[in-house]
Order: C-alpha cells, then sequence, then structure tokens
C-alpha cells in the first residue's frame, strides 16, 4: 500500500481546536531543560514554597528568609518549586511493515504523532520527534516548542517515508543512550519484530514514562485470506506458506490475542502505558476518547 | 489374490506421474504480501511442533487423489479371490427340499443352509454368468430359469420351502440339469443337498457336478409306521419306532387318544433298529396321535396319526357266477364289504356313494353301473376295451418302476393258461403285458377307475400265490380309494380323494393347522364325482366333511404322515455318484478355481474417497456454512429486538 503522502493537513483544524483544551498528564514531575509550566523535581523560581535549607556560602542571599533568620538567628534559604518545560519524546516507527494496511498505519502513527505533539506544544512543551525504520541512521526533529513549532512538526511528520526495514531493539538502545532528558515518551509501532521484548525493556531502563501505541490495521487484525498463499514479508522476512482456512484464521486471532495480551502484562510490568490500536477507528474518536479515558491526556 | 487384467495396472504409471506433476505445478500458491509474517511464522512453529503430520494435510487432497486413481486402476485390473466354489458361466443350482432338509442340525434348517450356501454360489458367479434354480425332492420346481439377473435369483431360492412329499428323487432334476448343461458351454452344475436323494443312473450331464453337502448330525429317531385296525373289541394300533441313527437312543414315545395322553412308553434302539408297539384302543376313539418325546434334529418324523376306520367299510358290489378265490381274498381285506349279484343283472339302481366299485367277473353288462369297475376275464367289448381274441399261455412281463399295483407282489412263479386279447383305450396304463397283449390295465377315465384282468382266475395259478391277496388289496386302494385303514394314511403330498355323489353340494376339509378350505372357494375341486384335494404337505390330520346343503352328511379322517426311510435317516453323504461325460463320477468339493471378483468393492472404496477428497477440498466452504448456521442458530433463539 503506497505511503500517504497527500497534501492535505494532517489534523483537521477543529480537531486541532479540540485538542487545545486538552493536556498530558504525566504522573510524577520531570526535569526540563529551562523553565516552563511544569512541576520539576528541582527547587527553583516560582510561587510554590517547597523546602527551607541552611545558607551556604555563594548562595543567593536574595533567597534567604529573614523572618526566620529573626527567629532562629540562622540564615535559612527558602525554595521553591521549580516549574519547568516537559521534554516530549515521539518516536514513530516507520519500518516497510508499518506502511501497510487500510487504513494505513504509518498515516495513522504520523497522526497519533502529531496529536500528542501538538497538545504538548500547546502547553508550552518541549517536543522532539525521532523517526526509525530506515537504517541505522534515524530522522530526527530535535526539538520545538510553542505552538509555533507545530507547524516545523506537522511537516516533519509529512515528510516521514517508509523505510524498509529496521530493528527496533536496536533504534531503541541507540535513542535511551542518546535522548537528554527524560519525559512523557510515545511510541508508535506495530512492534512487529522479534526483539520488541528488547526494545521496550531498552526504554524503560530510564524513567520515561512510556506509552506504547501498539498500531495494526483491521488486515492484520482479521485476516481474510482463503486458499493456498505464500505469505511474503515486506521487510524482507521469512515467506510463510499457509493453506488458509477458517480453523488457521481461528488459531491466528488466537495467537494475536495471546501475543497482545503477553504485551500488555510486560508493559504493565514495567510501568509502561499500553494502548492497542486498530486503524479502522478514526484518529480524533481515538484520542479524544481511547487515549482519555486510559489516562494519557486530560 | 490375482488380477485377471494385470495391464491395467500400467494405467498407474502414466497417471500417477501425471496427477503429481499437475499437483506440482497447482502448489506454486498464491504470493500475498503482508506486513509482517512474524505472527504466523509463530504459529506455524506452533503447529508444526504440535503436529508433526501437519505437513502431510498439506497435501492430503495429492494423497487421496493418488489413492483414488490407485484404487480405480485396482478395480480395472478386476482383482479376484480363489475361492472354493463354482467356475461356470452357466450355473444351474439343484437346491434339495425334501423333508430331510427341514432338519434342524444347520441352524436354522439345513434348507436355510442350503439357500445360504445357494446365496453364495450366485454371488461367486461371473460377470455375465447366468443361473438356473432348480427345486429338487418332492415336487421339481424351476423357480428361476436361466437368468442373469441376480436379485431375481435371490428372491428365487428365497422361495424355496420344504416340502415333506414326493421323496428325494434327483433324476428329473438332474435330467433337465443335463438337458440345460447341454446347450450351452462352461456349465456347472451345482447340488446342494445333505446327500439323501435317489440319483438317476441312466444320465450322463455334459458338465461338472459339484456336490455341497450340508448336514452334521446323523443321528434321528422316526415313526415308521402307524396303523389303527378295528378289531373284534375295539381297535388295536400298531406303532413302530425305529432307530436311523448310529448311535443307541432312547426316547419316550408318547400315545394320545383323541388329544388325550393315554399311554407312554420308554424305547431304547440300538442303530438301526425298530421296535413295535400293539395296544387295544377303545372303540371309540377317532383318532391316535404317536409322540416320540424330546427333540432330535428331525421333528416332523417324530409325530404319527392314525385315524379310526370303524363303520368305514365299502360296499363292492361284485356280479360273478360263483368264484371262490375272489370271494375269500375281498373277504381277508379290511373294510370292504361285498354283495354278490347275478350275473343275469342288467340294471344297476344303487348310487356311487351306496355302492361306489363294482367288480365284473366274466361278464359284461351291456348297461355299467356307475362308480369304480374292475372287469376279470372280460367277454366281450366294453366302451373302456375291445376284445379281438384269445391269447394262448402268455408270458407275464410286470411293468418296471414304481407301481403301485404291484407294490409287493411277485408275478415271476405266475403262469395262465388263456387270457382274453383286449386293446384298451388311451386312458389305460399296461401293468402287466404279455407278447400277446397287455393283461392287466388300470386307468381313469371321466372320474370313473377301470381295472381290467384279461384272465379268468380259474385258468391260471394266481390265486394259488401269496402275489394275489397282496394284488387284490393293491386294486382294491386303487378302485376304492378312501377306505379302510390303510386309504385313511396318505403320504405327504398324494391327493385326498373321495368319490362323491351328486347330492352332496359342499366338501370342506380342514387342514392340521385349523385351516378349512372348502369346495366353494375352489380349493376343493368337485370333479366328476371326485372331491379332490391336493395341498397336503402338511403333516398331520385331515378333516373332509361332505355337506348336503347345511347338513353334514359324511365326516372322513386322513392321516398324513411322514413315512419314509429315506428321508429320515438325516446323515449327510460326503460324496454323489454322478456320471459326468468327462469320465469323473465323483462330485465331492474339492479345490476348485473359482474366481470371486470384488472389483465392485474397490470402486466403492474409490467413490467414497472421492467424497472425502470432495469435501476435504471444500472443508473451507463447508466450515463457513457451519458457523452460518450455528451464528443464525444464536440469533434465532435470542427473542427479536423490537
Amino acid at each position: 500500500m503506497p505511503a500517504v503522502t497527500t497534501s492535505a493537513p494532517l489534523l483537521e483544524s477543529s480537531f486541532l481546536r479540540q485538542l487545545d483544551r486538552l493536556a498530558l498528564l504525566t504522573r510524577r514531575p520531570m526535569a526540563g531543560d529551562i523553565q516552563g509550566e511544569r512541576r520539576s523535581p528541582r527547587r527553583g523560581a516560582s510561587v510554590e514554597f517547597a523546602d527551607f535549607r541552611p545558607y551556604a556560602r555563594g548562595d543567593d542571599i536574595r533567597q534567604i528568609d529573614w523572618n526566620l533568620y529573626a527567629r532562629a538567628e540562622r540564615f535559612y534559604l527558602k525554595l521553591f518549586v521549580a516549574e519547568e518545560e516537559l521534554q516530549v519524546h515521539l518516536l514513530v516507527d516507520t519500518s516497510a511493515s508499518m506502511d501497510w494496511g487500510t487504513p494505513n498505519k504509518l498515516h495513522y502513527a504520523r497522526q497519533l504523532a502529531a496529536a500528542y505533539g501538538y497538545i504538548a506544544l500547546a502547553n508550552l512543551d518541549r517536543v522532539s520527534v525521532t523517526a526509525f525504520g530506515t537504517g541505522p541512521l534515524a530522522a530526527q526533529l530535535p526539538g520545538v516548542r510553542g505552538k509555533r513549532g507545530a507547524v516545523p512538526l506537522f511537516a516533519f511528520l509529512q515528510r516521514l517515508q517508509p523505510g524498509t526495514g529496521g530493528d527496533l531493539a536496536r533504534a531503541c538502545h541507540r535513542y535511551i543512550q542518546t535522548a537528554r532528558a527524560t519525559g512523557p515518551l510515545l511510541l508508535c509501532s506495530d512492534l512487529l519484530d522479534a526483539g520488541w521484548k528488547d526494545a521496550l525493556g531498552a526504554l524503560s531502563s530510564r524513567p520515561f514514562e512510556i506509552t506504547i501505541m501498539h498500531i495494526l490495521a483491521p488486515q492484520e487484525l482479521e485476516p481474510d485470506l482463503d486458499g493456498d498463499f505464500k505469505l511474503i514479508d515486506v521487510e524482507g522476512g521469512p515467506p510463510v506458506e499457509i493453506s488458509a482456512d477458517l480453523e488457521l484464521i481461528r488459531r491466528y486471532k488466537q495467537q494475536l490475542a495471546s501475543w497482545r495480551a503477553e504485551l500488555e502484562s510486560y508493559c504493565n510490568g514495567r510501568g509502561i502505558t499500553y494502548l492497542p490500536v486498530d486503524t479502522s477507528v478514526p484518529v480524533d474518536e481515538f484520542v479524544l476518547g481511547r487515549m482519555r479515558r486510559r489516562g494519557v491526556l486530560r | 489374490m490375482s488380477l485377471i487384467s494385470p495391464l491395467a495396472l500400467l494405467a498407474a504409471a502414466v497417471i500417477g506421474p501425471l496427477i503429481v506433476a499437475m499437483y506440482l505445478l497447482k502448489l506454486r500458491r498464491e504470493e500475498r504480501p503482508v506486513s509482517s509474517t512474524f505472527l504466523w511464522q509463530r504459529m506455524v512453529r506452533d503447529v508444526e511442533a504440535n503436529a508433526p503430520w501437519q505437513k502431510l494435510r498439506r497435501s492430503l487432497l495429492l494423497l487421496l487423489q493418488l489413492l483414488l486413481m490407485l484404487l480405480l486402476v485396482f478395480a480395472l485390473a478386476r482383482p479376484f479371490l480363489a475361492a472354493q466354489g463354482i467356475s461356470g458361466r452357466n450355473l444351474i443350482l439343484i437346491i434339495d427340499h425334501s423333508a430331510s432338509m427341514s432338519a434342524t442340525d444347520e441352524p436354522p434348517t439345513r434348507l436355510q443352509a442350503a439357500k445360504a450356501r445357494a446365496y453364495q454360489l450366485i454371488d461367486q458367479l461371473p460377470d455375465g454368468g447366468r443361473a438356473t434354480v432348480i427345486a429338487a425332492g418332492g415336487r421339481m420346481a424351476v423357480p428361476a430359469a436361466a437368468t442373469a439377473d441376480r436379485r431375481e435369483l435371490r428372491r428365487a431360492i428365497e422361495q424355496i420351502q420344504p416340502s415333506n412329499g414326493g421323496g428325494s428323487d434327483l433324476a428329473p432334476a438332474l435330467t433337465l440339469a443335463a438337458a440345460l448343461a447341454a446347450r450351452e458351454e462352461d456349465s456347472e452344475v451345482a447340488i446342494i443337498s445333505d446327500g439323501n436323494v435317489t440319483l438317476p443312473t441312466n444320465v450322463r450331464v455334459p458338465a461338472r457336478v459339484s456336490y455341497f453337502p450340508i448336514g452334521r448330525t446323523t443321528e434321528n429317531m422316526a415313526i415308521s409306521a402307524i396303523a389303527l385296525q378295528p378289531a373284534t373289541s375295539g381297535q388295536t394300533l400298531f406303532v413302530q419306532a425305529t432307530n436311523y441313527g448310529q448311535a443307541v437312543a432312547s426316547r419316550r414315545l408318547d400315545l394320545y387318544l383323541d388329544g388325550a395322553l393315554f399311554n407312554a412308553y420308554n424305547l431304547s434302539l440300538d442303530p438301526g433298529r425298530e421296535q413295535s408297539i400293539i395296544a387295544e384302543i377303545p372303540a371309540q376313539v377317532q383318532v391316535v396321535e404317536a409322540r416320540l418325546a424330546g427333540d432330535d434334529a428331525l421333528p416332523a418324523d417324530d409325530r404319527a396319526f392314525a385315524v379310526s376306520s370303524v363303520g368305514e367299510a365299502v360296499t363292492v358290489r361284485v356280479v360273478t357266477p360263483g368264484n371262490r378265490f375272489l370271494e375269500t381274498g375281498l373277504s381277508l381285506l379290511p373294510g370292504i364289504r361285498t354283495t354278490s349279484v347275478p350275473t343275469s343283472t342288467t340294471t344297476f339302481s344303487e348310487t356311487v356313494a351306496q355302492v361306489p366299485v363294482t367288480i365284473f367277473d366274466g361278464v359284461v353288462p351291456a348297461e355299467l353301473p356307475p362308480g369304480n369297475l374292475f372287469f376279470i376275464n372280460p367277454v366281450r367289448s366294453s366302451p373302456y376295451f375291445s376284445v379281438t381274441g384269445t391269447i394262448e399261455f402268455p408270458l407275464l412281463r410286470p411293468s418296471g418302476g414304481q407301481e403301485p399295483i404291484l407294490r409287493n407282489v411277485s408275478l415271476s412263479e405266475v403262469s395262465v393258461l388263456k387270457a382274453a386279447r383286449i386293446v384298451p383305450g388311451s386312458w389305460g396304463r399296461v401293468v402287466v403285458d404279455s407278447d400277446g397283449g397287455p393283461l392287466l390295465v388300470v386307468g381313469e377315465r371321466e372320474g370313473r377307475r377301470v381295472a381290467v384282468l384279461a384272465f379268468d382266475l380259474h385258468e391260471s395259478d394266481l390265486p394259488l400265490q401269496i402275489a394275489f391277496p397282496l394284488l387284490l388289496s393293491n386294486l382294491m386302494n386303487f378302485l376304492a380309494p378312501g377306505s379302510g385303514a390303510e386309504a385313511a394314511q396318505l403320504l405327504p403330498g398324494q391327493p385326498l380323494s373321495r368319490q362323491v355323489d351328486e347330492a352332496i353340494s359342499e366338501v370342506r376339509v380342514t387342514r392340521p393347522d385349523g385351516r378349512t378350505v372348502s369346495s366353494r372357494t375352489g380349493e376343493v375341486q368337485i370333479q366328476a364325482g371326485q372331491a379332490i384335494y391336493a395341498d397336503t404337505d402338511a403333516l398331520g390330520v385331515y378333516l373332509v366333511e361332505e355337506r348336503a346343503g347345511e347338513q353334514v352328511v359324511g365326516r372322513h379322517r386322513y392321516a398324513i404322515n411322514l413315512f419314509a426311510p429315506a428321508e429320515s435317516h438325516i446323515a449327510a453323504q460326503r460324496d454323489l455318484s454322478v456320471p459326468q461325460t468327462s469320465g469323473a463320477s465323483s462330485t465331492v468339493s474339492r479345490e476348485r478355481d473359482s474366481r470371486q471378483e470384488f472389483w465392485r468393492w474397490v470402486a466403492l472404496v474409490a467413490l467414497i474417497v472421492l467424497v472425502v477428497e470432495w469435501l476435504v477440498y471444500q472443508r473451507n466452504g463447508l466450515a463457513y456454512l457451519r458457523e452460518r448456521w450455528r451464528q443464525r442458530r444464536s440469533t434465532g433463539s435470542r427473542p427479536a429486538r423490537s
């Protein structure tokens, strides 16, 4: 199936207006680079009191709490909760297997990433996008900030081309090693890779808040096959010869269900939010309904 | 197992590779790109690990097609099993259905076993082979003649019923079989019997004769004779039991008088010996039944009946100038009452019922009386014969065969001085012949029985010999049937006949099984003053009622017993000696080159394989239909949404 490269906007403007009202949910404070609107684990300048600490040489004397000095005759600094920006990581799998299905899985992944990124940008968070699947080098959008950043974000996502194939686990390892700040991480992939466990394990090795968008096309959920086929892997995997009948399809579905159950339990064990996605569900319905219910958005 | 046309197997060498080649061509599966074979691989691995034959399943269709091809080729090669049986294309099946075939040593009966054997032989018939079924022994019947229709043959065999009467003479059947076999090549005669049969010596069968013996046991005890004679006071019963087996047998003989147990005797008989019992029976007893208690292989001969003949004498009118020999001879016969009439009598006013027999000794009146007639030494012609002269010193030549008139009669010592030369009409059969002309002629014409003895008793030494009373007795039995104790006993199959006069409008016969048949329905025939009932195969007592209007005029009982030593000897013979044109006379079953083809079964299996192959090919469609049906049922049970 050809990649969707139309000039039509990635997301409808009415949908974007709805997204304006949403915000990302994080379970714990995250450190960012510069000041922003999110609680940070660090102490900094805001109106929200956090703690006292004894004065040490070199501290800014403007932060000394003089009232406390009057009582205790010691210098104490008054610390406030820092409010910093969030670094939102969008990981899009552009391997060949993603460029498949009707509706197209890659396009769906683009839309999901765009919606998630737009919400983050609307909340003055920094968004970086990494697409992998084309090979050892991943296409990257280093980081955009603010609503103005939505334009380059959407343009970048639009430009994404499906690759030939890729090693999901290796890409994730590389990303974990190079990413500077942790933060919410959205992985849009079909995980149809033998190394999915390795990949998720690598991502969870750093304190990201990971959300897995497990995107599958309806043709994968309910294969419409009847007869003898030689199944060709678009990523160049070994072909499989099957004689499809209802019994085989039934077993396939069983297999699929058990795999998804395995994925879900693996993710739950590592604090990863796992969201199965069926591309036949419209993207706005999914974002506004399913993702909010799941607690990814607010 | 061998093949008739093994060349057909070559077809497998051609078609087999063709199927495989086509299958290999077909094996190029349609290629279908999928996002990933990751899941499929996992599944196929699972399946292959669980079921090693899964790979085979993929080629199940190929295997089925190859199997189908092999079966068809095999059927074309016409396989057959060498079986013991028959090999001819024209089978003549002679099934013995005489009384001894009712023996129960082959469950349920020998006849059923014979039928089962006959079915087997029919099944062994080669394709296009024809068969003729002959039921022999007793009345011969040909229920199926030269037909290839196996269903008809089976039906014909099934219809064969045991026959008590008529003995076990295979001569007519073998003569017919020989004639049929001569007409066609590759014939074979199969005799299914217990072997206790009379075989002809003058028939040479132009085909192979196979004999399939039926029967295992040899032990049988029978009542071989029974007689009830009037005595001075009451009646005298004579019963004889014979052990036809090969071991000592002990049975109890029960006597029933009119259905009530009268006496019982314990008998112990050596093989081949008989024992007689004589008992005094009250005069009013009508029916005596002798029964051997217990079971043996042939139950039919374990019972015998005798009926009383008290007060049933037959009046015989004797027109004679005086014949002491004749009068003495007649007076010795039981159940015969004689009235002498002078020779000058010219008119006879009595009816047939009153005087059924008239004997003319040396006279031939112008007007003959009604009833049966016996002419002795006729002096002039009559409507039945003409007298053309005399024969001097004729030499007596008794006719051969089983002539009932000459039963137990030996005429070899008899000399005759002078006899009338008579020329009988076509009605008569010559019993005793001579060079000059027949000496004793009996026959039947227009319902009237006539006997003619051509010589005067005084001009021969016949009356001085023991043959005379016996001949006279036989003649009187012929002329006055249904009279006396002897006449009231018949063999199965022998017709009941009784002379009736015009006053009798209906004759009813009550059979031993309780069924009543009447002359009104035509089952009892009244022809020319004689009532005849022929269906007497069942053993027991038959009651004949003569009715004039609604009134019962006469009531007579007849007993039908199976007194046939040939039938009571039930030991199966291992071999039959039937002369065949090939020179052989033994018919013992030996190893034969019979071929039992079974390509039909192979073809049937091939058809089943074809159906299975189609089902396998359509399995998805079938599973889909099943799914649909299940869905429809589950939605159908739900209440309809409004």
